[in-house]
């Protein structure tokens, strides 16, 4: 196996890659796709990703074709009648890939390295390789042949919403990219941005980042707050309600749709505004939990991000891979085994601020996830936008899915790789956690705080609103929302 | 008193006729009835006064003692007083029925007459012949005469017309005054005139008895607040905006051209080989049970549908594929569908919904122009929802939520406006609100319209092209 490109860098220029993060404004976008016309682009992958960004693509007027292996061609499998169905041509690498100007590489994570190797003896003289996640170059060293240019177009949203939005006449927030090492044309930057118009993303706003701050920001983000601190939170808070007698249909369902009402408002106004949805008693008893949460997990935290730079998670990952899944596997059965997810939700009325009341925990826990994921890596390196994107924006994308179908749902939304990242979370933090819950009760978990008056002390009022809003994560939120022109509620 | 009005159809001199009407009035209520001019709702008051000629069913309970004051009976008093001045072939000067003969034709409460003389200030009109007053003193004149004869029921055709302001307010009053005496049937077509003490509404379009509703339920009283705004407001469909204007089409070429269309699900073809080319300035009408592809046709216009890419489609001058750009077509079309209403499930605000027209989008992503604002207001107006800017969308009930949607795909003046079932799902009053509207923009403005629908009785005026598909 080739090495881990990231550590052939020597550290300024680690550094300088992890820093690389700029928000495009809309008017950096005045040829729309004119790059791409008459260029011919073929998807290799059929999946919710694959098939929403060539649809966008074509209506946006490129041409638009998807290559499959021959036998998911031969079986007339679900991508192939995806494909197909869609009025899209449909060919094997051997008849598409030569023929590619722009080759998307849309497939999962793990079959990069067998597909790449595939297609690159394939490619046209000078054509452009694209990839959605930069896994393959990043961690896996993966060479690309030296005429060809290789850039990145990653929509922050998954396929669903990349193509609804598009229809609306929006986009979903994009981060390109340009590996520096293979654009020997100078041409990757105007690629990607024409890519980003034709999916719709610069609507939404475009990061230019690198190959390097993406693939370190993203895995830190999935593992901890998104999944990790999800899926934990969940089965916690679901074992602290059963122990103190709360039905288990209630505490099913407000676990279900309380982590998507708590995080909605986290979209519209970040943690400040979570928080404010509380009543003044129950936000600073959310604080204190979650200041004293975050002193617990910030080790945690900072192994992840550690693991992530220096490779160590990515190579303990591939060696799961090498050896058929099987810790992959497991632990996905482990997960539908929990009480938390055999559990269905009650048929319960509950109304969207009981979620806040009866969940100030589970409030806790987001804040402090979102914090110390976006402290952390800040901390490593990477600049406040990408963190951001990658902690406080994705949460709520996450609890949609956990609202539609618990853990499941999640864990097969997500990639395999966030999937696989999220375990080793959740693994090292319902231990570290075991102490903390003993002192947990009904009051910050499933049944609100049993006060006579909302009364509090003003001074300490002060003190705890003034330091949710000082809190970095804020002041880059802020700026990054204004931006997105119309932050939109979907009911 | 309980009249009752049966499966009624009364024929006016073949002029006008009113159909099949049902109708129950008692002594506890006081209507309006109100409709658009010309729609029968004055023939319809005077059917309880026993005018026109009962072709089939039936009227009974009608009291002895009507009073009626309407400009058709004003009018025919005026005849007859004119008739009786033959004077000149008697060559004697006849100076006509003088006023206060016509007040009181016998039986009147005289005390009841001088006392409303006084309220209307004609003391120095009685002695004078009657066909010499102004229309406003002969209107007084009426007034007095049919409240005086303290009927059984009072019938008033528009009593506010051409009053003075003074006038008005007493009248207002003294009729307010008579609510427990005399039951009341007014004739009125503006809202704000309808007076407190009024319990149901009559609305008459087209020679029939369209609604009856109780005041006090708020939802239909809304309603047909907007319906009756519609159909008599004299507001014409906003200009579009010259700033965001549609790029110029060839006008050789036709606005949709389709050769020889396919479009197949799980090896089912439900369109085969079909043909059908839109003329600039046609109107069509698309009809065909559900299933046989009426919407699969339209959504591959639109761009909307990804087997558009797979047909031989020509339109507003691009051929699909070609390289263009899905906003590239949609600029030149207006859409309405319920899938449409389905997916515009966002919190934005009424004037927003219509700007984003303009952009073709769900929900506005762009700043609007202070040009687009006002042109948003003005169809905020003719559709009778000023000073509903910022409710959001999806506060609207399901009916006032169409009617934006047109607004919205009107608002640009698009070459083509697709109108797919805009009547699905709506109640009657809705459907004649939104018909209503669509009339509006086909009278009012350049827009060839296409439009889809399987109810016979949902017509628009104008369309003559027909296109019937049969399911495959």
């Amino acid at each position: 196996m080739p090495n881990n490109y990231f550590n052939t860098l020597p550290l300024r220029e680690q550094l300088a890659q992890l820093a690389k993060c700029r928000f495009m404004d809309i008017s950096e976008f005045p040829d729309g796709v004119e790059a791409l016309k008459g260029k011919k682009i073929v998807v290799i992958g059929c999946g919710a990703q694959g098939l929403a960004q060539g649809m966008n693509l074509r209506d946006s007027g490129c041409d638009v074709s998807y290559t499959l292996r021959a036998a998911a061609i031969a079986e007339k499998r679900q991508s192939w009648k995806s494909a197909t169905e869609n009025g899209f041509v449909v060919g094997t690498y051997e008849e598409l890939i030569p023929t590619a100007d722009v080759v998307l590489n849309l497939t999962p994570d793990k079959q990069h390295t067998p597909v790449v190797n595939a297609i690159m003896p394939l490619m046209k003289q000078g054509a452009c390789l694209s990839y959605s996640h930069g896994f393959n170059i990043v961690e896996e060293g993966m060479k690309i042949r030296e005429d060809l240019t290789v850039i990145m177009v990653a929509p922050k949203c998954p396929g669903s919403e990349v193509r609804n939005e598009y229809v609306r006449g929006f986009g979903v927030p994009t981060l390109i990219a340009v590996h520096e090492d293979n654009d020997p044309k100078g041409e990757g930057l105007a690629l990607a941005k024409a890519y980003a118009v034709g999916t719709g993303g610069h609507k939404a706003g475009v990061l230019m980042s690198s190959f390097i701050a993406e693939v370190k920001s993203d895995l830190m983000g999935e593992q901890t707050i998104l999944c990790g601190m999800l899926q934990t939170g969940s089965l916690l808070c679901f074992d602290k309600m059963i122990e103190e007698g709360v039905d288990a249909g209630y505490a099913s369902k407000l676990i279900q749709f309380g982590w998507e009402t708590v995080t909605e408002a986290l979209k519209y106004g970040g943690v400040t505004n979570m928080l404010d949805r509380l009543s003044n008693p129950a936000k600073i008893k959310a604080f204190d939990l979650s200041e004293e949460l975050k002193l617990i997990m910030r080790p945690l935290y900072n192994k992840h991000q550690d693991d992530i730079i220096n490779g160590t998670f990515s190579r303990t990952m591939m060696a799961d891979w090498a050896n058929d899944d099987v810790n992959l596997l497991g632990w996905r059965a482990e997960t539908a085994e929990t009480a938390f997810e055999k559990t269905p939700a009650g048929d319960v009325e509950i109304s969207e601020q009981e979620y806040f009341d009866h969940g100030i925990l589970m409030v806790a826990m987001v804040k402090a996830g979102v914090e110390l994921a976006f402290e952390t890596m800040t901390a490593a390196g990477i600049v406040a936008d990408s963190a951001y994107y990658e902690s406080l924006h994705e949460t709520p994308l996450i609890a949609n899915t956990i609202a539609r179908k618990k853990l499941y749902e999640m864990n097969a939304t997500i990639s395999d790789t966030a999937e696989y990242g999220c375990y080793l979370y959740n693994h090292a933090c319902l231990p570290l956690l075991a102490d903390f819950m003993k002192d947990i009760k009904t009051d910050v978990i499933g049944r609100g705080l049993a006060v006579d008056d909302n009364g509090v002390d003003n001074a300490r009022l002060i003190e705890v609103n003034a330091a949710l809003r000082a809190h970095p994560v804020e002041a880059i939120g802020t700026t990054l929302r204004g931006h997105m022109a119309d932050m939109k509620k979907i009911v | 008193m309980n009249i009752s009005l049966d499966n009624l159809t009364v024929n006016f001199e073949d002029r006008f006729q009113l159909d099949a009407i049902n109708w129950q009035l008692n002594d506890s209520q006081h209507w309006v009835v109100t409709g658009a001019n010309g729609s029968g709702k004055s023939a319809l008051a005077a059917v309880l006064a026993s005018a026109g000629e009962n072709l089939s069913g039936s009227i009974d309970g009608l009291p002895a003692k009507v009073g009626l004051v309407s400009f058709e009976a004003q009018a025919e008093l005026i005849e007859a007083e004119l008739k009786k001045d033959d004077a000149d072939i008697m060559d004697v000067i006849s100076e006509g029925t003088p006023v206060h003969e016509i007040l009181n034709p016998g039986d009147s409460n005289q005390k009841l007459i001088d006392e409303l003389v006084d309220k209307f200030s004609l003391q120095s009109l009685v002695e004078r012949a009657f066909r010499k007053l102004s229309t406003g003193e002969s209107r007084k004149v009426m007034l007095i005469r049919a409240l005086a004869s303290e009927p059984d029921l009072l019938i008033l055709d528009e009593p506010f017309d051409g009053l003075d302001v003074h006038t008005l307010e007493m009248l207002q009053e003294y009729l307010a005054s008579l609510v427990e005496t005399v039951p009341m049937v007014m004739v009125l077509n503006r809202f704000d005139e309808f007076p407190d003490f009024i319990t149901h509404i009559a609305y008459v379009d087209n020679g029939r008895l369209q609604h009856k509703i109780d005041r006090s339920d708020s939802k239909a009283y809304n309603e047909l607040y907007q319906l009756l705004h519609l159909k008599t407001t004299d507001l014409q469909v906003p200009a579009a905006d010259p700033e965001t204007a549609i790029p110029q089409l060839d006008p050789t070429q036709p606005l949709v051209r389709l050769n020889a269309i396919n479009i197949t699900y799980d090896d089912h073809k439900i369109i085969d080989s079909l043909e059908w080319t839109i003329e600039r300035n046609q109107h069509w009408q698309l009809s065909g049970p559900n299933g046989s592809g009426k919407t699969g046709l339209l959504s591959l216009i639109t761009g909307d549908h990804p087997q558009c890419y797979v047909n031989d489609i020509f339109v507003f001058g691009f051929k699909r594929g070609s390289g263009e750009s899905i906003w590239q077509i949609k600029q030149f079309i207006g859409y309405v569908s319920t899938a449409l209403q389905w997916e515009y499930k966002v919190g934005t605000g009424l004037r927003n919904v219509i700007i984003s027209g303009f952009y073709d989008s769900i929900g506005l992503y762009t700043k609007a122009t202070d040009k687009q604002k006002q042109i948003a207001d003005e169809w905020l107006a003719l559709l009778g929802m000023s000073g509903r800017a910022d409710t959001p969308f999806n506060k609207l009930s399901y009916g006032d939520q169409r009617l934006l949607l047109i607004a919205r795909a009107m608002v640009k003046h698009p070459p083509l406006l697709i109108l797919d079932e805009p009547c699905l799902g709506l109640d009657d009053m809705n459907r004649q609100l939104v018909l209503a509207l669509i009339e509006k923009i086909c009278a009012g403005s350049e827009t060839s319209v296409l439009y889809v629908n399987h109810h016979p009785e949902d017509q628009i005026k104008g369309i003559n092209n027909y296109l019937a598909l049969k399911k495959n």
